[in-house]
């Protein structure tokens, strides 16, 4: 049946029955690096065409495509691994190749052309690692071929058309990747496919250089079973370690405007570490070097041209090429070993990870919005009022430095918040940062009435007397550490509101009353409405409670902390119904801010009333800076 | 040694065993996949009623007026697009009543064409197979197999709200898809 078979095929396809390939020195695991690689590529191929079937190559959609096939698309996550770390197995398994072949003397007459054909496969397979890397559109794989294409355009001459035609223009955009795109995945893999047929074709035809003087062995299945246990044994490695790794890493979106330390692929860092000892002519070196390595590789079979094989009669060119491997080798080693020195990059690199874990969730839960993944950030929840607030508001009300108003944190406008302000107003927390504590009018002509009375005096007594330290009360017209006591001395400041007096369940009554000015949901009604007498009695001689009425000489506080109240506030803070211009350093927001704007920060601020700090640290990072 | 039949046997079944099983491993998870979006949602437009604009526009005995079908929001697989035009709804008024609107989709039922109104004759045209709807939406001529299909609608604070729905094609009675 087999042999009916296989004489129908061989009629139908108009071959002969040729004898069995024989391998001479019989079969051997020295033989199966290069079958290994061919699995390898043909595990590229199949992982890459599964992913091409979901990648976008655009800048908009690329780093989203990814993302969706790391975290959405079933197994996509493995599929991506398989290939990602498949490009670094072949890396490795080729080296291993090329010292095998250079021990064994194989690239000796006649056999040159094939080593001269497996080191354009080595560089190809280099450069196809650069174009996939970049297709990603992640900061790793964005500043990465920045760096690459920086290189490459200091080439003499014609190095800014280098670039030009690599970017597909001036710039990094769309064309950059529908570019790397079609030399990834159509050009690459064609010309590839050729050079690897001339080579393992010439390779046949030479035959193995026999290792030892045994009989000759048929190829199948001798060879061919080691072949099968070294791809089963390479690929059950590239497994695990894609398992344990969890595919490829995918940072944040490319984003031009936000710094990152790049770092190219581990199979170029020997490159990296070089410029980095290079200094001022890292140019130079990242373009010869490599030159020199290849130009050694080629030159090899040159060099070393005595037909002699045995590797202990060929000490000085093995010895040539053992110096160059471990000089990348060392190189590879003082990169990464530098890094892991290094605890502010270390530093850094946490932040960054922390960004990449935001973004992809966002990407999950969200979706990409069609203008780009670089606007991922701003679907994360209130992202809009918290980037206004981050520009607009955090200087005065967060910074523990510069802040010159009330500090506005988790919390803000809560009972224990309102409690506290009513206790302390011009506590630190609260407006003793302002000027309505630190220069109120009273405080300023306390001052002035004391510098004057303080020049009689010394103009009386002098020259003996040293000036006298101020007294309690013009300390407390300074101002300057308005925190130590709950009671302060009012008098000095005349606008400011004094701390009350009320306490105990008179207090919480108030508090309760003008915490229901917010409109929350929980509020205690026959609890304010207590409130409401102790108000009329304590606080009625200066605010208002009533719907668009100011106080006497304080902000009305109808609607206190509720997202209009919070709206006009920011409109215009100096307005009569609230602080007026002689209470408020705070600028009015109603031309700079629309009123969408201002309601978003106004939602963000009611938010805050009922958040943690583990609340807000929970919408994360707004975006890379 | 290499000529015993046995031996050669092992080695042979050995070898297909094992390349073919790495072969399964290797191309399951790609398959996988690509396998991975078919009965998935990976478009999803919105369920709710999607705001139409005002409905003053919309006047007794007046031919209907074709309004396009916008969901503020859809999920393309990773994409989320704001302001995404779904579709068409033919919409007039039948009666006095704030709610006396019919909408009816623009999809033609027979194999999905978008239907205009052909004023002159006061009925609908498909323009691929000449398929007639009267302006009551019933199949009048053509190769339909049934009436333009209605979309469901309400009125809330004098705007139309229209649920956008698709129908199977070539069927006698609207299944959604």
């Amino acid at each position: 049946m087999k042999a009916r078979l296989a004489a129908f095929m061989r009629e139908r396809t108009a071959t002969s029955e040729r004898q069995p390939y024989m391998i001479e020195g019989g079969a051997s695991f020295a033989y199966v690096f290069g079958q290994v690689l061919v699995f390898l590529l043909l595990v590229e191929a199949v992982s890459g065409a599964a992913l091409a079937a979901f990648y976008s190559p655009s800048s908009t959609d690329a780093w989203a495509s990814v993302a969706y096939i790391q975290d959405q698309a079933t197994w996509g996550w493995l599929v991506r691994g398989v290939h990602h770390h498949g490009a670094s197995a072949i890396v490795v398994v080729a080296g291993l190749h090329l010292v095998q072949t250079a021990v064994a003397g194989a690239y000796k007459r006649p056999r040159e052309l094939v080593w001269w054909l497996g080191v354009l496969l080595l560089v190809l397979m280099l450069a196809w690692a650069v174009t996939g890397y970049v297709l990603r559109w992640d900061q790793a794989g964005y500043w990465a071929n920045r760096v690459e294409i920086g290189i490459a355009a200091g080439t003499p001459i014609i190095g800014e058309k280098i670039r030009q035609l690599a970017l597909g223009g001036n710039d990094y955009g769309n064309l950059t990747l529908t570019r790397f795109y079609a030399l990834h995945v159509i050009l690459l893999p064609v010309i590839v496919t050729l050079v690897t047929i001339a080579h393992v074709v010439l390779a046949r035809r030479h035959g193995t250089t026999a290792l030892r003087s045994r009989p000759a062995a048929p190829r199948w299945p001798d060879q061919s079973l080691r072949d099968a246990l070294a791809m089963a044994i390479t690929f059950a490695i590239l497994l695990g370690y894609v398992i344990s790794q969890h595919g490829a890493d995918l940072a944040s979106p490319a984003d031009p405007a936000a710094s990152y330390d790049a770092r190219p692929l581990w199979y170029f860092r020997w490159l990296y570490e070089l410029r980095e000892l290079a200094g001022s002519a890292e140019q130079i070196v990242a373009m010869v070097v490599p030159g020199i390595v290849a130009g050694f590789l080629v030159a090899l079979p040159l060099l070393d041209k005595r037909p002699e094989r045995a590797a202990r009669r060929r000490k000085l060119w093995l010895g040539a090429l053992t110096g160059v491997l471990a000089m990348i080798g060392a190189l590879t080693v003082m990169s990464f070993a530098r890094d892991s020195g290094d605890a502010e990059l270390a530093k850094r690199r946490v932040t960054a990870e922390k960004l990449t874990d935001h973004a992809r969730k966002l990407a999950r839960e969200n979706g990409v919005p069609a203008t780009g993944a670089q606007d991922v950030w701003s679907t994360a929840p209130m992202w809009k009022a918290r980037t206004i607030y981050a520009q607009k508001c955090m200087g005065c009300h967060q910074d523990p430095k510069d802040r010159k108003g009330p500090v506005i944190g988790p919390g803000h406008g809560s009972r224990a918040w309102i409690k506290a302000f009513l206790l302390d107003p011009s506590g630190d927390e609260f407006w003793g940062r302002t000027d309505l504590v630190k220069n109120s009018r009273l405080a300023q002509q306390r001052e002035a009435e004391e510098k004057a009375r303080k020049e009689k005096d010394d103009k009386a007594k002098q020259p003996d007397d040293k000036p006298g330290k101020p007294d309690d009360k013009a300390d407390g017209a300074d101002g300057g550490d308005a925190a130590d006591k709950p009671a302060k001395p009012t008098g000095p400041q005349d606008l400011a509101m004094p701390a009350t007096t009320l306490a105990g369940a008179d207090l919480d009554a108030v508090v309760e009353l003008l915490y229901a000015q917010s409109g929350a949901a929980d509020v205690d009604k026959p609890k304010a409405e207590r409130g409401t007498k102790l108000f009329e009695e304590h606080c009625d001689a200066c605010h208002s409670l009533a719907e668009g009425v100011a106080g006497a000489s304080g902000p009305g506080l109808a609607g206190l902390g509720s997202r209009d109240h919070y709206t006009s506030f920011i409109g215009n803070p100096k307005a009569a119904i609230h602080m007026t211009a002689d209470m408020s350093q705070m600028p009015r927001f109603d031309k700079e801010l629309s009123l969408p704007d201002r309601y978003e920060v106004a939602q963000y601020l009611v938010w805050l009333r009922t958040a943690t700090q583990a609340d807000l640290d929970a919408l994360g990072p707004l975006e890379p800076k | 040694m290499g000529d015993d039949p046995d031996r050669r046997k092992f080695l042979k079944v050995a070898t297909c065993a094992l390349g073919g099983g790495v072969g399964l491993v290797m191309a399951v998870p790609a398959i996988r996949l690509v396998l991975d979006p078919a009965g998935k949602q990976t478009v999803t437009t919105p369920k709710e009623p999607l705001d139409l604009g005002s409905i003053d526009r919309f006047k007794i005995s007046e031919p209907p007026q074709r309004v396009e079908v916008i969901a503020p929001v859809i999920k393309d697989a990773w994409t989320a697009a704001r302001n995404v035009v779904l579709g068409a709804a033919w919409v007039r008024r039948i009666g006095p009543g704030p709610a006396d609107l019919d909408a009816r989709s623009a999809i033609c039922p027979h194999l999905g064409c978008a239907v205009g109104f052909d004023a002159t004759k006061g009925n609908y045209l498909c323009p691929c197979h000449d398929s007639r709807f009267a302006v009551n939406g019933d199949k009048l001529t053509g190769p339909s197999e049934r009436g333009l299909d209605k979309l469901p609608i309400e009125v809330v604070d004098g705007r139309l709200k229209l649920t956008w729905v698709l129908y199977r094609m070539g069927r006698s009675t609207p299944e959604p898809v």
